[in-house]
């Protein structure tokens, strides 16, 4: 391993310009002339548009249009669209609706946008925005994802506001199963709404050039080309190669920055007709409304038992609230993003599970960090904690009893597990918790009137999304693969150009690792290049912690071409046989002699041209390559929560938490434990203090970061993290990838702990000290009521 | 987001002068607080502008009013929706009747309300407050009016 | 309009601006100095923090009249030159930033709370004093193994 190779704590090179203030992010980026932009939005959760009447905001000062959904309508700019496609149990497809970026007949959900206001400040355009009045028709509205079938339809096409009704598993055998089991364990779960947070709220830039007649996008993306794709093909703004896309620094995305968004579309519109750029920032109270929301499931699961404690069935029933519209990925979330996990770390002979998916007055629902797989988790590892519970058994010998030990490994559910050991992680979380002392611990809180409790959570995902023949034959409408360019120069400094996304990852770092290990150069001679489709060919982003297992092995596979070639040169110059160039530590060498160049050597005699033949060698040393994953890659580990309750206040606090994960390869640990502990706190947020809160006629009243809990730094402990490691088969440097593990992997371990402190199941997340304090005001009512 | 809100205030003046101002817009215009118009549509129904600030959210609302369910001089329902713009909007009514009470009139209310837009994700939860401030501020505005 | 001066990062400014300017727009609009940042619109984030006349201050929560005379350091005022403040250098060292939205903010609400209770600050006092700083990448493990070094460093 070099000193900056792969397996190195290197220190991140991006961060000189965040220390510095030196970052570019899109509401940094200011062009000459720029306009801004303010959206009115809906105040109505439900309502029919009859007419908005703009002529006393158009006339305001500073004002340079005033646009609507008819406005849009007669651009035939088109609506976004969800690119996943899900076919129901029947055979029938999913009911998309239209999604205009401005609404034109009707809203669904309180900031639905239905006017844009351009002006010369922004200051300006609220003003204007103020005089806008727009005649709504109030329908009734519905928020909870359970009674969406019997309220009023909010879609032409959604009959009962049903977007499909998908199933997968074998049905007969999974009850066939139930019938037979020994022990069935139910349990009924809400999977809480959730608001994503990136600390940069979303904004975009749009600025045409007539001369050219194409329009450039600064925006907050974690995937451009896909922006750029969609933005081109289906909403029809300009043909692809005349829209650029830009995504500068990224402040955090956690999903919500994958998806295309009306304020992106309406601010490229906006900049061609008013032929000046155009700039929206959203405010956080904005963001609220305007950024996918995420998770938000009602489940009831049963899973069964025979007399061993073998698990040999489980049947799910979800209902997931996708909200007024179906954003772009929306529909593969709790469909092959969740079903497809329920097999969890153990070896379940039968598992059916259905999934319906509905359309509400609320902010539409996509996906955010894990997406899918924290639902997924939640669900097997409640069951497997209550089940331990209801048979008289300790969780971890109930877990290791079903744990899958060998593999290749087939679920009844799509997945094939290639790689993992889950009883090594369990076991060195067992000893890094100290759970043998936790009887001690309990003793000892309830000395001082608290409630101690353990949970474990031992999870698994699927991540290096993803094969794209798979992905394609369960409706993606997408090839997941990814991109990769490697330039170098003759100097011998080295662009790598990907197609992956950082916004917090570190790839600036990491990918330079791999480079500095495989060419034996220093990181500060590699410089990674992402985010501008101009400069990038094409590439699928980052989301679903597939960058390291999909995007670096892209590069791998460009650093072999560039190898393969560079020791033809190398051969030539060096008067030697191909066959007799080795590569090592960053120098080309003839086996057996002393003769040898060092990588800059080799570069420039690449582009200078003068000692190889170039009819049969091109000068010049860049090669690129698309690299297509062979299955997914499959995370997992084993995280222990302890927390505590004070019997009073029901005040509950997280007192210790330790993460053992297996992702295969580490390129930079302490990169990868950051990725963990971000994972952890958002996994915590949902499971103890955030929830998104809607009124029964679909009033968003969690607006705003005074009544949206976000963790803050008391809310946790020190985090004790450390990996275990089975390589990946399926890529070439064994990554399985980190970046959502943390987050799928805490809502179950608190949840259990919780529960297992307080002695009953009867607790939603999130488990607040008011809900804690409540269930254990019930307990108390009902063993006073029993005595 | 909807509130409800009851109370009393005992006044000064006949039922009959009670009704009266109750139903005299220019009464009316000066007692709601922030109302900086009000016309009568018709003899029971009217359109007003006010200013109103809750929590961090301060908006224009434009709006009809009307009365109902009149008994004079016992009482009516007055009813109307405000659009406050970008800031969304409020609507609701109040149920007044009128008694005789140690030589004055007694007046209580029962109002349900309902906010929506920026007032329900930024106000909410200083609504219940902010309405009970504007009630009594218009009820010791109605009290010296028909006093005097 | 109304006329602001004061002195940001050593630099004496002065400017003509609308009277419901933020100290943050000013700084961001005006002056170029992006490094602060806005993070939400009701005073809980903190991704705006900068020191007025020494003291940390949330910038989206004054106008930048208010700042009148004032002297104002910024994220990008707090190296000397080339050489990092020890606190820029702590978050660097122990990863204490990873989207780096909220890491100016942090950088200074940090070094306040080092000049306001000392060099040795234990992990707990850390954690309650940065009640008012959001970040959603790190899970604060690392910012706050940062300020702990970083309050060390700036003793010597």
């Amino acid at each position: 391993m070099s000193a900056t190779g792969i397996g190195a704590a290197v220190r991140r090179k991006e961060d000189q310009r965040f220390i510095t203030g030196k970052g570019h992010y899109t509401d940094d980026v200011s062009r000459p002339g720029q306009t801004f932009a303010y959206f009115v939005r809906s105040p109505h959760a439900h309502a029919k548009l009859h007419s908005i009447d703009v002529k006393a905001a158009a006339a305001m000062p500073g004002i340079l249009a005033v646009l609507t959904g008819q406005d849009l309508a007669g651009d035939k700019i088109g609506n976004l669209i969800c690119g996943w496609m899900i076919h129901s149990k029947d055979g029938s497809p999913m009911k998309m609706a239209p999604h205009p970026a401005l609404a034109a007949t009707k809203v669904c959900y309180v900031g639905d946008p239905v006017a844009v206001v351009i002006a010369e400040t922004l200051a300006q355009a609220k003003d204007a925005a103020e005089k806008i009045a727009v005649d709504y028709e109030v329908l009734s509205a519905v928020t909870d994802p359970a009674k969406a079938k019997s309220a009023a339809q909010i879609h032409d096409v959604a009959p009962k506001n049903t977007i499909y009704e998908w199933h997968l598993g074998d049905s007969k055998a999974t009850d066939a199963a139930l019938a037979a089991a020994k022990h069935i364990t139910r349990i009924d779960l809400t999977n809480n709404r959730l608001v994503p947070n990136a600390m940069e709220p979303r904004a975009a830039l749009a600025e045409y050039d007539s001369g050219t007649d194409s329009l450039t996008l600064w925006n907050t993306s974690q995937n451009p080309h896909v922006a750029r794709l969609v933005i081109s093909a289906f909403v029809g703004m300009a043909p692809e190669h005349k829209l650029r896309v830009i995504a500068p620094d990224v402040g955090g995305g956690f999903g919500s920055k994958i998806f295309i968004y009306p304020e992106e579309v309406v601010c490229l519109w906006a900049a061609r007709r008013v032929g000046r750029p155009v700039k929206w920032t959203s405010d956080r109270s904005e963001a609220f409304l305007a950024d996918a929301h995420g998770r938000d499931h009602v489940t009831h699961a049963e899973m069964a038992f025979d007399g061993d404690g073998k698990i040999t069935a489980l049947k799910v029933k979800t209902i997931a609230n996708l909200g007024g519209y179906m954003s772009t990925f929306s529909s593969s979330v709790p469909t092959y993003l969740y079903a497809t996990l329920l097999s969890g770390q153990y070896a379940i002979p039968n598992i059916y599970c259905e999934v319906d998916a509905v359309y509400t007055n609320t902010v539409p629902v996509d996906a955010y960090r894990g997406a899918g797989r924290p639902e997924a988790t939640f669900v097997v590892e409640r069951l497997v904690e209550v089940g331990a519970r209801e048979l008289g058994l300790d969780p971890a010998e109930l877990r290791k009893r079903n744990f899958i030990k060998s593999f290749p490994h087939q679920t009844p559910v799509i997945m094939a597990y290639d790689a993992g050991d889950y009883l090594a992680s369990l076991k060195k979380a067992m000893e890094l918790a100290d759970v043998k002392g936790f009887g001690r611990r309990k003793r000892d809180a309830a000395r001082h009137g608290k409630l101690r409790g353990l949970g474990y959570s031992t999870y698994i995902e699927a991540c290096g999304i993803a094969p794209s023949q798979a992905v394609g034959s369960l409706g993606a409408g997408v090839g997941l693969w990814e991109s990769a360019e490697v330039r170098v120069n003759p100097t011998g400094s080295v662009e790598v150009l990907t197609g992956c996304h950082q916004h917090g990852q570190g790839h600036e770092t990491t990918f330079a690792q791999l480079v500095s290990e495989r060419l034996g150069i220093s990181i500060d001679q590699v410089s990674i290049v992402h985010g501008d489709t101009d400069k990038v060919q094409f590439g699928m982003g980052t989301y679903g912690s597939r960058s390291g297992a999909v995007g670096m092995s892209a590069i791998v596979k460009a650093l072999d071409k560039v190898e393969a070639k560079a020791k033809k040169i190398a051969a030539h110059v060096m008067e030697a046989a191909e066959g007799d160039i080795e590569f090592r530590d960053g120098k080309f060498t003839v086996a057996g002699t002393d003769k040898s160049m060092a990588f800059g050597e080799v570069a420039l005699a690449a582009y200078v041209g003068h000692k190889f033949p170039t009819q049969e060698i091109e000068p010049g040393l860049k090669e690129g390559a698309f690299y297509d994953p062979t299955n997914f890659t499959f995370p997992a580990g084993c995280h222990i929560c302890e927390i505590e309750i004070d019997q009073e206040t029901g005040e509950t606090e997280v007192v210790s938490w330790t993460a053992v994960d297996d992702f295969g390869t580490l390129i930079n640990p302490m990169i990868v434990e950051g990725q963990v502990h971000g994972g952890i706190a958002q996994g915590v947020g949902q499971a103890m203090i955030e929830q998104t809160v809607y009124d029964k006629d679909g009033q968003l009243l969690s607006g705003s970061y005074m009544d949206y809990a976000m963790p803050r730094a008391h809310n946790f402990p020190a985090f004790k993290v450390d990996t275990t490691e089975t390589k990946c088969p399926s890529n070439p440097l064994g990554i399985k990838g980190c970046g959502e593990a943390g987050a799928i992997a805490a809502p179950a371990a608190v949840m259990n702990a919780i529960t297992d402190a307080l002695g009953t199941e009867k607790i939603e997340m999130p488990a607040t000290s008011m809900a804690v304090w409540r269930a254990l005001q019930t307990m108390n009512r009902n063993q006073v009521a029993a005595e | 987001m909807a509130m409800t809100m009851t109370g009393e205030v005992q006044l000064p003046a006949s039922r009959d002068t009670v009704w009266a101002k109750l139903n005299d817009p220019a009464t009316l215009k000066a007692c709601i607080p922030g109302c900086e118009d009000l016309n009568m549509l018709s003899d029971h129904e009217f359109e007003a502008v006010a200013v109103n600030k809750i929590g961090p959210v301060k908006a224009k609302f434009k709006g009809r009013v009307t009365l109902s369910d009149l008994d004079p001089p016992n009482g009516y329902k007055i009813s109307g929706q405000g659009d406050g713009g970008v800031a969304g909007f409020a609507k609701g009514g109040a149920v007044v009747s009128l008694t005789d009470k140690d030589g004055g009139t007694l007046l209580t209310y029962n109002v349900e309300a309902q906010i929506g837009g920026k007032l329900a994700q930024l106000g909410q939860r200083l609504i219940n407050g902010a309405a009970k401030k504007m009630a009594d501020q218009f009820f010791e505005n109605f009290a010296a009016a028909v006093k005097g | 309009m109304l006329p602001v001066s004061m002195t940001v990062n050593g630099k004496a400014v002065t400017a003509t601006v609308d009277p419901r300017t933020l100290l943050v727009q000013y700084l961001r609009d005006n002056l170029r100095l992006t490094g602060t940042h806005v993070g939400c619109d009701t005073s809980q984030c903190g991704a705006c923090v900068v020191h007025v006349d020494g003291a940390a201050r949330k910038s989206c929560t004054m106008f930048a009249w208010q700042a009148e005379g004032a002297k104002v350091t910024t994220i990008e005022g707090v190296a000397n030159g080339e050489k990092l403040h020890p606190m820029q250098e702590a978050f660097r060292e122990h990863h204490g930033l990873q989207c780096g939205y909220c890491t100016p903010g942090m950088i200074m609400s940090a070094i306040d709370m080092v000049n306001r209770k000392g060099n040795d600050l234990d992990d707990n006092t850390i954690r309650h004093e940065l009640e008012g700083n959001l970040c959603r990448c790190t899970g604060y493990h690392n910012i706050v193994k940062a300020i702990s070094a970083g309050a060390r460093a700036m003793k010597g």
